[in-house]
Parts: C-alpha cells; sequence; structure tokens
C-alpha cells in the first residue's frame, strides 16, 4: 500500500463521484478525481502516471465536498510532488519555479525592480530591519510585477493612506509565498520559502498583515506558523469601514457581479467582506447580483494550482470564458473578484469573448479608490 | 485467606486468539487466596456456568472472578450462577479481558500479561468483599410516554391495553407527530393518515390513557418504580374545557405564519391547530415575545397587529387596534421617524414593511370619525399645558379613561410643532385636523391662545394634576458676526410664518445651514417661495451621515436643492445693512463628540470661501422656551441646558401632582417619542389620581423577538412604492408631496410583514368564539405525576439542507425537502395534493438521495435508512400524478433491506424512473433553469441535468431538543447524538437507567414497521416493570459512619439524586439506599472519609490498584 494513499485516506472512498461532479475542470479536460483514486486503489503500491494532474487547480471543491473525509486534492498535490521529484513537469511550470528560487517571483522578473509598482503619486513606507509598523501590506509577486494587477496595489496603498492606516512593505526583500509552488507539488522549495520567510518577517515589527492575493493569505494562515494576525484585504478594508475609519459613499450605477476567489471563498470562508464592501459602494443595493454558481459553489478560474502557467488543452470554452458569459446573460456590466489570478484569466476572457464594450473586470480595492480619487489615474 | 475461584473465558476466539488463557489460568492457579482456576471456551454457556457452580461447591468459595467480557454483558449471568450455588452474588468480580484487552490489543504476549494483570486486580478487589443483600421497595403502576408519535402512541396504547395507567405526554398540540405528515407510506404505499387515525384515535378514547398534549417534561425525579415527573402544561391561551374545536376563530385571525406541520411550505393562523385531523380538536394561540416593530415603538404602538389586520382589509380594526396607544394616526402616519420599520426584520431579508404608509391609508381610509363610547366620567379634571403630540397623546389616554382634560396652548392652533415647524407639503392640515378631532370626539377640551404662566397654580385652579408639554420652540443662535443683517432668518420664524400662510420674502438665491429635518424642510419651502437656487450647507461628509431622513434629501434633491458639505458658517456678509453673501470655513471630521451629536468639525485653515445669498436660513435646531416657569418657581428646572425635570420612569417633576414630558424634558425629539411621553404621562397621572404606586411593575423587561426564521416559501418582495407628485407640479405651492399607498397596495404590503410576534391580540377571535374560550392572560402549569417507568419516543428531525449550502435549497423555491414533498403530495397539504412548483407542473424531476446521512461533511456518518425508500415512494407518486414526468434519481448506494422492499425498488425501476449511480455534488441556477451536476459514475462521465423540481433525499437527525431531553432524563447519547441504549445488540431499547426505555427515532433512524416493533419491545419491557409487586435495588450504594461524620453536609451537595439525608438528631447524615446510585460523588467529598460504597470501599481499590501495578 503506497503511504500516500493512507495519509490522505483514500481507502474511505465510496466513489460516489461527488468530487468529480464538483471539479471544476472535470467536464473540459480528462480529469477525474475519482477515477484516479479508482484506479489507484485497485494498484495500491504505485501511484498512477496520469498527466492529468496537471489540470488541477487546486481550487479544492473536491476535498470539500467528499462524504467520507478523503483528502483528494492533497493526494493530487502528492501525486504531483511525485512527478516533480522525477523532474516530470511541463516546461512552463517549471520556468515558474525557477525563477522563483532565483529571484523571489514567478514572472520571471528581476527582484530590483519588486517595488517599481510604487509610482509618484503612491506614498507607501519601506521597513527596514527592526523598524515597526501597525499593518504589513504583503504586495505578492502578481501585484508588485503585473502592469495591469499594479493598479490594485496602487490602489490598496491609497485607500490605506486617506484612512490614516499606519502600513509600509518589506520592499525588495519581499519574496513569493508559496502558496503555488507548493500546489504544484514543488514541497522542498515550499519548505525553503516557508523557513527564509518566517525569519524575513521576524525582522519587522507590526501587528497585523494584509494580503492582496488570496493565495498569499491562504498560506500565510494556514499553512506558516505566524504569530501574527494575517488578513485578506478585503477583510481589513472591512474592518476599517465597520471602525468608521474608511468612508466609502455609493457612486456606482451599475450592476456588479462579485466572482468569490476559491482560495478566499471556499477555501477560507470569507464571502461576506467583499460583498459587504460592493454594498458600499453601489447606489442601489439591488444592482448587486449573484453568480448561480457563487460562494461555496463559485466556478474556479483555473487560476489556481500553478495552472497561470499552464495552458491546458480543451475544446471547451475556459471557464473564465463561461464566467464571462454567465456574467453577460444576468446583466452584469461590472465583475468585482478581489484576486489577482482571476482578475487576470478573467480579463483574458473579456477579450477572447469579445465583450469589452460590456463587461468589465475590476478588483474591489480599484473600485473603491475610484470612488474616492475620481481624478487620479484608476479611471478607466 | 480467601478461597477464590478464578475463571477465564475463551469468548470462543475472541479472547483465546489473542490471549493465552491456559497461561492466565495456570498463573492465577499459583496466586494468593486463589483456591481455583480454569479456563473455558464459552464461559456464559451452561456448561460453563456449571463450572463456576461446581467449583464454588467443591472448593467452598468465597470469591469467584471472572475473566471474560465486559460486566455489560454478562456480570448478572455469573452472579446468579453464584447465587444458585450459595455463593453471595456480590463476591463475584468480572475482570475485562475482551474489550479492554484482547480486542485492543495484537501482540499475544503482551495482551496475555495485561490480561493476568488484570484479573490479578479483580482477584485483589474481591479478597476484600462482604457479601451483600438487594434492598425491595414498592411501587406505584403507571407509566409515562414521552412522545406522542407512532412509537409514543404504540406503546402507550400496549401498555393501556394491559390495563396499566399511562400518561402521554406530547410537546405540540395533537398527537400524531412525523407520521402524520406523510402522505403516503413504503412499500404497501398505505395513506399515512389512514392507518394513523385509528391509533390516534384509540389513544384520545383509551380510558387508561390521559393524554397530556401541549405538554413538556420539566424534570424526572425518583428512581424505577417510584418516578415522580413535572410536567409543563403549556398555555394555550384557549380553555379546552369549553373549545369545542369548531374552527371559526382560524377563519378569522389576520396573522400568517409558517406552518410547522406543512414543513414550512403552508401557512398558518397565530390561533390554529396543526392539521384538522388534530387530536385532541383543539386550537391553540402562538404567543411569542413582542415582535421587533412593537418593541421598537417607544409608544408601544401594536404595528403588527394593525398591519395583520390591513392586510386581512380589515382596515377600522386595524386603525382602532393603532389608536390604543396613539391617537395621532394620521399625522404619524405621514411624518413618523418609523423606528418600528428600522427593527422589522424582513428588513434583513429584502426589505422593511411599509408600516408608515399602511398606517396612514387606514387612517385616511375612515370617511368620517364615528363617536365612541365614551366611559364613565370622573369628577377628576386635568390641565395640560401645550397641546403638541404629548399634550394629545396624554389628553386623549386620560380621557379614554374617564377623566376630564383641558388643553391650553398659546397658540391658535392646535399641533404644536407639528403645525408650527412641519410644512403642509409633508404633512396636510387635514391631517392634523382628522387627529384633532378624534381628539376632540373622546371629550377633550381645548382653550388656545391662551399661554399658562407658572404652571403649578393650575392645582389651585380646580385642576387635580397637570401635565407639561411645552416643546422646544426656541431657535438655536449661531452668534456670528452679521447675523443682525436683513436677510438672515432662523428656519424656526421662517417655517412659524409660512406655515401660519404668511408669504414671506427670501430672494432667488438662498442658503439654509444644517443637516436635519428642518433644514431639509425649510430648504424645500424656500424652493416653494420661487428661489431659484437653493444651496443647503452642512458640517456632515454625505448624505449618509446627515441628520436628515434620507427620503427628505431624495425629495429635496429631485425638487432641485443643492448640497455642500463639510462646511461651516464664519460670518455673515452685507452691504447696506442688507445680506450679500456667507463666509464659510471648510472642516475634517475629528473623534465622535457628544456636544455635537457627531464626529467634532475641525475648521481647516485657509479654508474659507464665499456663497453669495440674497437671504439665508440657519437650521441649526430648537431648545425648550421655558419662560412660562419663573425663576423661583417650585418646578425644578436645568435653566443652562433648557429642560424641566422629571423621574425617567414617572415624568413626576418636583411638584406633586405637576407632570412634564416631551421635547420641554428631553429636548427636541421625535413626535412619536412625544406620543410616547404623553402615553406614559396619562399612566402616571391615572395611577397619581387613583392613589396608586406610580411605580410598580413599570420598570418589568419586556421581551422581544429575536431570532425570526425566513423559511424558503418566501420570497424577495420589495415594499410598495408611495405615489408622489411630479417634482416640477411641486414648484409654487405647498401640496401635500405623497399621496400614500392605494388599497390594493396596502393588503399586498401588509401581506409581505413576517408575524414575528406571532400573535397581536388583536381581539378578533374572541368577537366569534361562541363559547368564549379564549384567555388571554393564561400562564404555564406544572403537574405532577407519579410513574413506575419511562418510555421516551420523542423521535427526529428531518436534515436541515441549509447546511449544504451548495446544494442551493434556500435560493431555489424547486428545490425541496422531501417531507416538503410529502406535503406537497397529500391532499391535506397547501396546494390539495397537486403537484405544483411555483404554479407549475414539473417536467423534470430530480431525486437525490443521501442529503445529510453518510456524511462527514455536516458529521452525520449513518445511513438514515428510510431515504432510498421514501425517494421511490415519490418517484412512484409522481408517476402516478404526472406520468409523462423525467425522473432521474441520483444514488450512492440503493438499501432496500425491509420486507418488500426490494419488490418495491424493482416496482419503480419498472416504472420508468431512471437510477443514476452518483452522488449529487451541487444544484445552482443558470438563467431560469435549474442545474443539477453530479457524476454518473458507472457511465463515468459529469454531468449536468436539469430539473424543474428537485427532491433532496433528506436524513433523519436527532431533535434539536435532544440535549435538553437527555438531561432532563439523565441518559447519555451515542455519538451520532440520538439517545444512547444499553446495549446495540441486546438491549435495544433499554437505557442505563433502570425503568427508562427508548422507543422509535429517538434512539436511531428507522422506519414506521420498525419504529412500531421498537416502540412495542418498549411497552413490554416497561410492563415487565409494571407487573412487579416490589422494586428490587441492588446494594451498591454509599453508607455513612456515623462514628466518623461531623455532620458538615458537604455531601449533601454534591449528591445528584437526593439520597443524601440529614438526620437532625442525630446531627450525621445518612444515606436512602433507595435514591442512592452508588456513583461515589459524596465520598469524594466528604472531609473526614466518612461515607464509602459498597463494592468500591478505599481498601479494595488500592488493593486493586496495587495489583495492577505488581
Amino acid at each position: 500500500m503506497h503511504k500516500l494513499l493512507i495519509k490522505n485516506e483514500l481507502l474511505g472512498c465510496i466513489q460516489c463521484g461527488r468530487c468529480s461532479a464538483g471539479c471544476p475542470v472535470s467536464l473540459r479536460t480528462a480529469l477525474s478525481p475519482r477515477k484516479l483514486i479508482y484506479k489507484n486503489l485497485r494498484e495500491s503500491r504505485k501511484l498512477p502516471k496520469s498527466q492529468d494532474i496537471w489540470s488541477c487547480t487546486t481550487c479544492r471543491t473536491c476535498q470539500q465536498r467528499c462524504p467520507k473525509g478523503v483528502s483528494v486534492m492533497d493526494y493530487i498535490i502528492g501525486l504531483r510532488s511525485y512527478q516533480v521529484e522525477r523532474g516530470k513537469i511541463e516546461p512552463t511550470m517549471r520556468d515558474a519555479l525557477e525563477s522563483i528560487l532565483k529571484h523571489g517571483n514567478p514572472w520571471g522578473r528581476p527582484r530590483e525592480k519588486r517595488t517599481q509598482w510604487i509610482d509618484d503619486e503612491t506614498d507607501v513606507r519601506i521597513l527596514s530591519e527592526g523598524e515597526e509598523t501597525d499593518v504589513l501590506l504583503y504586495v505578492g509577486c502578481t501585484p508588485a510585477y503585473d502592469p495591469e494587477i499594479q493598479k490594485s496595489a496602487r490602489a490598496l496603498a491609497k485607500i490605506l493612506n486617506d484612512a490614516d492606516v499606519d502600513f509600509a512593505i518589506i520592499g525588495n526583500d519581499e519574496s513569493c509565498c508559496g502558496n503555488e509552488v507548493k500546489r504544484m507539488g514543488e514541497l522542498g522549495l515550499f519548505e525553503m520559502l516557508v523557513e527564509e520567510n518566517t525569519a524575513l518577517f521576524k525582522k519587522y515589527k507590526f501587528n497585523t498583515m494584509i494580503t492582496i492575493s488570496p493565495h498569499c493569505y491562504n498560506t500565510f494562515k494556514n499553512e506558516y506558523a505566524l504569530d501574527f494576525e494575517v488578513l485578506h484585504y478585503t477583510q481589513f478594508l472591512k474592518k476599517l469601514l465597520d471602525e468608521g475609519k474608511l468612508q466609502i459613499s455609493a457612486s456606482i450605477d451599475k450592476k456588479v457581479v462579485f466572482h468569490d476567489p476559491c482560495f478566499l471563498g471556499k477555501q477560507n470562508d470569507e464571502y461576506d467582506a467583499p460583498r459587504e464592501l460592493l454594498k458600499y459602494l453601489l447606489t442601489d443595493e439591488d444592482n448587486l447580483l449573484e453568480f448561480g454558481r457563487n460562494r461555496e459553489r463559485s466556478l474556479c478560474c483555473e487560476g489556481g494550482g500553478g495552472r497561470m502557467w499552464l495552458e491546458v488543452e480543451s475544446e471547451s470554452p475556459r471557464n473564465a470564458e463561461i464566467r464571462i458569459d454567465d456574467a453577460k446573460s444576468i446583466g452584469a456590466e461590472i465583475v468585482a473578484t478581489s484576486c489577482p489570478f482571476c482578475q487576470l484569466t478573467l480579463n483574458d476572457a473579456v477579450k477572447t469573448t469579445k465583450s469589452e464594450d460590456k463587461i468589465r473586470v475590476v478588483d474591489i480595492c480599484s473600485l473603491i479608490a475610484e470612488n474616492k480619487f475620481e481624478e487620479t489615474e484608476m479611471e478607466e | 485467606m480467601r478461597k477464590i475461584g478464578v475463571f477465564i473465558c475463551h469468548c470462543g476466539v475472541n479472547i483465546a486468539r489473542t490471549v493465552d488463557v491456559e497461561r492466565v489460568a495456570e498463573t492465577l492457579a499459583g496466586e494468593r487466596d486463589v483456591a481455583f482456576a480454569t479456563h473455558y471456551q464459552y464461559m456464559c454457556s451452561d456448561p460453563g456456568q456449571n463450572l463456576i457452580k461446581d467449583a464454588i461447591e467443591k472448593y467452598s468459595l468465597d470469591g469467584v472472578v471472572v475473566g471474560c467480557c465486559t460486566p455489560t454483558l454478562h456480570k448478572s449471568t455469573f452472579m446468579n450462577a453464584a447465587q444458585s450455588a450459595g455463593l453471595n452474588k456480590y463476591n463475584v468480580e468480572i475482570a475485562n479481558i475482551r474489550e479492554q484487552c484482547s480486542w485492543v490489543h495484537k501482540d499475544r504476549n503482551e495482551a496475555t500479561h495485561k490480561a493476568i494483570s488484570l484479573v490479578k486486580g479483580a482477584v485483589a478487589k474481591i479478597s476484600l468483599s462482604e457479601p451483600l443483600y438487594d434492598f425491595e421497595t414498592d411501587l406505584n403502576h403507571n407509566a409515562l410516554v414521552i412522545g406522542g408519535g407512532i412509537a409514543g402512541m404504540q406503546a402507550a396504547l400496549d401498555i393501556a391495553d394491559a390495563g396499566y395507567k399511562v400518561y402521554l405526554v406530547e410537546k405540540e398540540s395533537s398527537i400524531g407527530g412525523r407520521m402524520a405528515q406523510l402522505d403516503k407510506t413504503f412499500p404497501t404505499l398505505d395513506c399515512s393518515a389512514c392507518i394513523l387515525t385509528p391509533k390516534t384515535s384509540a389513544v384520545a378514547h383509551h380510558e387508561n390513557i390521559e393524554l397530556m398534549t401541549y405538554s413538556e417534561v420539566e424534570s424526572v425525579d425518583g428512581y424505577v418504580g417510584n418516578f415522580r415527573v413535572k410536567v409543563r402544561r403549556k398555555a394555550t391561551f384557549v380553555d379546552w374545557d369549553r373549545c369545542n374545536g369548531c374552527g371559526e376563530c382560524l377563519n378569522v385571525c389576520p396573522i400568517r405564519t409558517p406552518s410547522e406541520f406543512q414543513a414550512g411550505i403552508g401557512m398558518r393562523t397565530a390561533i390554529y391547530r396543526p392539521f384538522p385531523q388534530a387530536v385532541p380538536n383543539k386550537v391553540v394561540i402562538d404567543k411569542r415575545p413582542l415582535a421587533p416593530c412593537r418593541f421598537g415603538c417607544p409608544a408601544g404602538v401594536n404595528a403588527q397587529g394593525y398591519v395583520a389586520l390591513a392586510s386581512q382589509g380589515k382596515f377600522a380594526e386595524a386603525l382602532a387596534l393603532e389608536r390604543k396607544d396613539n391617537p395621532l394616526a394620521s399625522i404619524c402616519g405621514r411624518i413618523c421617524s418609523r423606528p418600528c420599520e428600522s427593527q422589522c426584520k424582513r428588513g434583513e431579508f429584502d426589505e422593511p414593511i411599509s408600516i408608515r404608509a399602511i398606517k396612514r391609508f387606514i387612517s385616511d381610509y375612515e370617511e368620517e370619525i364615528v363617536p365612541p363610547d365614551l366611559p364613565e366620567p370622573k369628577d377628576k379634571k386635568v390641565a395640560i399645558v401645550g397641546a403638541g403630540p404629548s399634550g394629545l397623546s396624554c389628553a386623549y389616554q386620560l380621557a379614554r379613561r374617564g377623566f376630564k382634560t383641558v388643553i391650553f396652548d398659546e397658540a391658535n392652533r392646535a399641533g404644536g410643532m407639528l403645525v408650527a415647524g412641519i410644512p403642509e407639503f409633508r404633512l396636510s392640515r387635514k391631517a392634523i385636523e382628522k387627529d384633532i378631532e378624534f381628539i376632540k370626539s373622546w371629550g377633550v377640551e381645548f382653550e388656545l391662545g391662551r399661554r399658562i404662566e407658572a404652571p403649578e397654580r393650575l392645582l389651585a385652579e380646580g385642576f387635580d394634576a397637570v401635565y407639561i408639554a411645552t416643546g422646544a420652540h426656541r431657535g438655536n443662535r449661531l452668534g456670528l458676526p452679521g447675523e443682525e443683517l436683513d436677510g438672515v432668518m432662523y428656519a424656526i420664524d421662517f417655517l412659524k410664518k409660512i406655515n401660519s400662510g404668511e408669504r414671506v420674502s427670501i430672494g432667488n438665491n438662498v442658503i439654509v445651514i444644517g443637516g436635519g429635518n428642518s433644514a431639509i424642510d425649510t430648504a424645500r419651502a424656500a424652493v416653494r417661495l420661487g428661489a431659484e437656487k437653493v444651496t443647503v450647507v452642512s458640517l456632515h461628509q454625505s448624505f449618509d451621515d446627515m441628520f436628515a431622513y434620507r427620503e427628505e434629501i431624495d425629495e429635496a434633491i429631485e425638487e432641485g436643492v443643492e448640497f455642500e458639505f463639510l462646511s461651516m458658517p464664519v460670518r455673515f456678509i452685507g452691504e447696506n445693512g442688507k445680506l450679500t453673501g456667507v463666509e464659510f470655513v471648510r472642516v475634517k471630521l475629528g473623534e465622535y463628540s457628544e456636544k455635537w451629536r457627531m464626529r467634532e468639525p475641525i475648521p481647516i485653515e485657509g479654508s474659507q470661501f464665499v456663497i453669495s445669498a440674497d437671504s439665508v436660513l440657519p437650521a441649526i435646531g430648537q431648545r425648550p422656551d421655558l419662560s412660562f416657569i419663573p425663576e423661583n418657581s417650585p418646578i425644578e428646572v436645568d435653566h443652562k441646558r433648557g429642560r424641566i425635570l422629571v423621574d425617567e420612569t414617572t415624568l413626576a417633576t418636583s411638584v406633586n401632582g405637576v407632570f412634564a414630558g416631551g421635547d420641554a424634558t428631553t429636548g427636541p425629539a421625535s413626535a412619536v417619542d412625544a406620543v410616547a411621553a404623553g402615553k406614559k404621562a396619562a399612566e402616571s397621572i391615572r395611577r397619581f389620581l387613583e392613589g396608586i404606586d406610580l411605580y410598580e411593575g413599570r420598570t418589568d423587561n419586556i421581551m422581544k423577538v429575536e431570532e425570526v426564521q425566513f423559511p424558503p416559501p418566501y420570497k424577495r418582495q420589495k415594499r410598495e412604492k408611495e405615489q408622489f407628485i411630479a417634482p416640477e407640479e411641486r414648484i409654487g405651492n405647498f401640496e401635500e408631496v405623497s399621496k400614500g399607498l392605494s388599497e390594493e397596495q396596502v393588503i399586498r404590503e401588509a401581506g409581505r410583514c413576517l408575524a414575528c410576534g406571532g400573535c397581536v391580540e388583536c381581539g378578533e377571535c374572541e368577537k366569534v368564539c361562541e363559547p368564549q374560550a379564549i384567555v388571554h392572560d393564561m400562564i404555564d402549569r406544572i403537574v405532577e405525576i407519579d410513574v413506575a417507568t419511562i418510555i421516551v419516543a420523542t423521535g427526529y428531525d428531518p436534515f436541515d439542507p441549509v447546511k449544504k449550502p451548495e446544494l442551493g435549497y434556500e435560493e431555489n423555491p424547486n428545490v425541496i425537502t422531501g417531507l416538503q414533498f410529502e406535503r406537497l403530495v397529500s391532499p391535506s397539504g397547501p396546494t390539495g395534493g397537486e403537484i405544483l412548483i411555483d404554479g407549475r407542473t414539473p417536467k423534470k424531476v430530480v431525486l437525490v438521495h443521501c442529503v445529510g446521512s453518510r456524511d462527514a461533511t455536516v458529521g452525520n456518518l449513518y445511513c438514515s435508512r428510510v431515504c432510498c425508500m421514501y425517494l421511490m415512494k415519490h418517484a412512484h407518486l409522481i408517476k402516478e400524478h404526472l406520468p409523462k414526468a423525467e425522473i432521474t434519481a441520483f444514488y450512492m448506494d440503493i438499501r432496500a433491506f425491509g420486507k418488500g422492499y426490494e419488490e418495491f425498488y424493482d416496482r419503480v425501476r419498472n416504472e420508468g424512473v431512471m437510477f443514476r449511480r452518483g452522488s449529487v455534488s451541487e444544484i445552482y441556477r443558470r438563467g431560469d433553469r435549474t442545474i443539477v451536476r453530479a457524476e454518473d459514475t458507472i457511465a463515468g462521465e459529469v454531468v449536468e441535468v436539469e430539473a424543474d423540481l428537485v427532491i433532496l433525499g433528506t436524513g433523519v437527525v436527532p431533535r434539536s431538543d435532544v440535549d435538553e431531553i437527555a438531561r432532563k432524563l439523565r441518559l447519555p447519547l451515542s455519538q451520532d447524538g440520538f439517545l444512547l441504549e444499553a446495549h446495540p445488540k441486546l438491549r435495544p431499547v433499554d437505557t442505563f437507567s433502570d425503568g427508562i426505555f427508548l422507543a422509535g427515532t429517538a434512539q436511531a433512524p428507522r422506519d414506521i414497521p420498525d419504529t412500531v416493533a421498537h416502540a412495542k419491545a418498549a411497552a413490554s419491557s416497561a410492563m415487565g416493570i409494571l407487573t412487579q409487586d416490589k422494586i428490587v435495588v441492588a446494594p451498591i450504594v454509599a453508607n455513612v459512619d456515623a462514628e466518623r461524620c461531623s455532620g458538615c453536609r458537604i455531601c449533601e451537595a454534591a449528591c445528584e439524586y437526593g439520597a443524601n439525608e440529614f438526620d437532625e438528631k442525630a446531627g450525621v447524615m445518612t444515606v436512602n439506599p433507595i435514591l442512592c446510585k452508588g456513583c461515589g460523588a459524596c465520598a469524594t467529598v466528604c472531609p473526614s472519609s466518612a461515607i464509602t460504597v459498597n463494592t468500591f470501599k478505599p481498601a479494595q481499590i488500592f488493593k486493586n490498584i496495587d495489583a495492577l501495578l505488581r
């Protein structure tokens, strides 16, 4: 019996198929968690060599739905890890991992340019060793480097400044959180990142860490052993709002639908904070629409689990495209989200479905910033 | 030296496979005190027992140790064997070498070693044992059955048929339980009601059964044979001796709340019976704490009540109910600040009920005020100073009670600030006049145009009491340079002028300063006077934090009023004595300040700016004008703040007989606050005049409903919108802007009410109840009964699918539970048995197996045993009703294990129901379609199936109040949360408490045939006790060494069973062996170690431990 089966309680599987039915890519790729498990149960000494596991977005729906407590997603990550150990990994994913090892980010960009998202109008303090701040803003790789997502980082910084929050960032020393590294199966690199990042954070004094990406939030909150509070920025802004430190007045007169990021919703049970923020922004609360597949059923955008660096072959439309079509069909004009990956995949889908004139994908912090500082660059 | 026999059982191979039984016996044979040791394959069998008996005789044994399975299984077997061979049975001890040894170990050598230790320990313990003798006691011959479902009824009938008295206690007002909710029963398709009603009727008419419905067990004391049970007979608010079940009340009750019996898909009234065939056929009234709207109203107006009556078109009744607490229905129907609506629970769901608009409608609906039946006049006379809302309310409440009241006011019109301060476009004068006329119809007299100085003097002028309600009429002053300029006019003065019909010239360019309602009123009045540009300048940062009501702001915006925020006036600028503009400074907001009643505005230096204006109207609040109370008055006044000082509870001033309330005592507040104060003062004055204590009972806490369920049949439905005059038509006239709601709108709007508070005591049922059975002030009663045995048949709850949000139960009206389908298809259901979803016949139906069963995600690991079969029954019923319907069942495994069940499965498949193997993962909306997503695991493909109707095969879960039941009866629960039986196979109806038995689904999920069988088993076990003449009680009880006892009585508190009884004469504690359970709690707390428990004496325990550790 292979230890991966025991560890993930595969023997408890009753082949009910809830995992495969819940899987967001099971209709567009060959991945079927149930079949994978079944195959492995019949040949319990060795692991299946299926390449389908690379389609997994690690959204965790399979594991959450399982009535018998099988750790389905952990098992798939385990399978990936065995392949990675043998060097069997897609080149694009390998490049991303190598970049993380070398530069601390998956995007192949130099470490020295990590703070280049900060423009002249953005006032951000960079901590030196031993310095103190109330809130540490962990920027994350994608908001630091991606030109589109940099806007979210700047927007959030403006909002925090406006609310008189004492915050700062680490600067160029900040490194990848490792959430995707772990999910691509590179457990060795992940452990190294945990060690290095934990040591890095100890160099500064702060009370709360906030992240822009739910992916970073997830791993810091659940997979590191940190001695400070970690919040996703939507949670933090909601708190500011409740304490009266942040003012948002209703100004958006459009129909908005919120796309729940898997790593914020399904994996960390935060469904309400982003919606509360949106309600404040809308002139009419009724304009906050809902997808049929919302909250616990949110359709994964396929940005997780290393899939940002791997396109899978399929004749079916991408989930992000399905999502944009769904948004159009319910009459939404804005798809709001709160995750850099969701933003990128959904934005792509807007282009591939030629919906630019109908739908806009935007991060909640950018929406708030637009609302507060209309004259700035936020206006598109 | 003792002579102890040791007997090691193989238990087949259960023990012998892991434990070397031979070696255990051999080792023990050489122990001190052991006279004989042997082993045998089945010690519990007859030959095994004989082995023990023979050895007792042959070796004159004085103690027996059996190394075998758990003592709960066979200790009594071996005790009886020993007893029959002449050995006292309490000299027998068990060493559990099965559950605690062989079953949990793998290593034979270690297990054997442990078994030897365990047996040695038992030998050590028994070596100090003494012979003990059972007690006997009398018993009564009554039984209690808790729960009136099929299990409880069956058990009660069996026991009653055997000739014993049975008390049947049921929580609901009718017996019948879950089975009464079912339509048909599988697999025979018997109509559930048809096979149930003979039972309910038999129970109701059985001479040995005393039915106690709408009752709950409060506590259980005593022991088998002599339980004393307190039963709470919940107040039904209907005298059941009088109620004849005619049901007239059901036709008139205006309340609609989800029916528990209809599983939430139908409604019932507040006075109700669960279903028409209820047994007994009596009604109860569902009374709850106050609805939040009623609780939230300062005047305590029965908002839920008049809304409910309005929903039935009973507008006159609604108005009469409203006016009990507030005579200003017409006024408050227009300008009330609506604290009720902000508390309305429906607001948490979609939007609050438009309570004020309903109030306005019912008041406007009244064509003519009907003179009331005046009460017997009393010879006391009350003077009211001030004809504002507070004075009017007080005078009216006193007049209703027969007191003569006279209202004085210096103004020539009654209404106070309502007429002076609120412009006609918000509150028509007709509306004010109507309420005044209504108050006059109660005999209230008005002396207008008369200013009262020193009001306490009225006491000397023939009045027996005085109420001062003079309001807050003096405008606050800014005190800025240039206030004397022509064109600066305070808003209150401005409003008073225009409200008395004066045309005021204000020019074209007008500034209003302030963020409250009167600022908005002023601005809107200015617009109507023809001003071209009206700007409201306030300290607030947006519309959201202004004090004014949002709707007023919105209407002002519609009318073209402009707004400037975060600005504070600095000075008024003028030329030749005439205002030309106002200088402002920008502010930022600091921390909240009590003085400002908002976050403190901090001026930003250098940010001054000027707005030009022809006139400026500061609306920065009012304060009471107390100039009518002279400096040396005996009425105590806070001159600095401008408040009359009163007692908060009674509103009494420092002068006996003089009361004060409303704005004069609090500063500016809302009209309904004033009405509330008037009502409160009226109560004080009544008490004062009748010589009753002013305080008694007035500070009691009033409860409000905290949680209201929004069951799935409620659909989102927005509140009805009032009709307004178009903005462009509002300029130049003061006509009332809102036209209110239409009659149809009101009925729809009132129908949205969730009826949080249940009964509203509107009195409609009393009017039609011929036998006069309604008793509104009934209270719960506790009755005590003596019973020898108790059967717990409290049943189950269906699994709540809200716990599995991925199944979309809450948002999809066509996703229903199994129990809801039972109601839907039942002839007594809300659709009369037609399968209709949203009024449509479903064509595609999906059945979802295992919802909440076999599911670790919700913590229910067990199979519910009935869902497979009931879903098949549903499939069959759908096929019967809708032969063309396409039915797909998604299942994990089919469990068709009972008699005729597999055959039923065959039948349903042959009817064309498609069974696909795979568990449903999620259900969601795609447009107007409902999509069920599952994997067909046989085909190996993930499928998305469209459905018009989805039935969730919701499982069986323990009742939500099972913890309470368990606590009251001191019964343990099993891991799955059901009540725990004494042994899962051999004692399925027994509990660990002698004399208490389990029946039906309270113990585990089971279907009807199994439930009935279980109930009959429980009844037979209970009868085993009832047939006894004496109850035998084991002597494993505590003993008090009277020599050592100091009489400190600490142990008394430690005993949960009340067994420790203090002997006052001897000054020592004694133990009632009948009540004592031998738990030892008293022994552990005794500071003098005077208490020991038989068979668990300290010496025995220590010797036992020594042997185990050796």
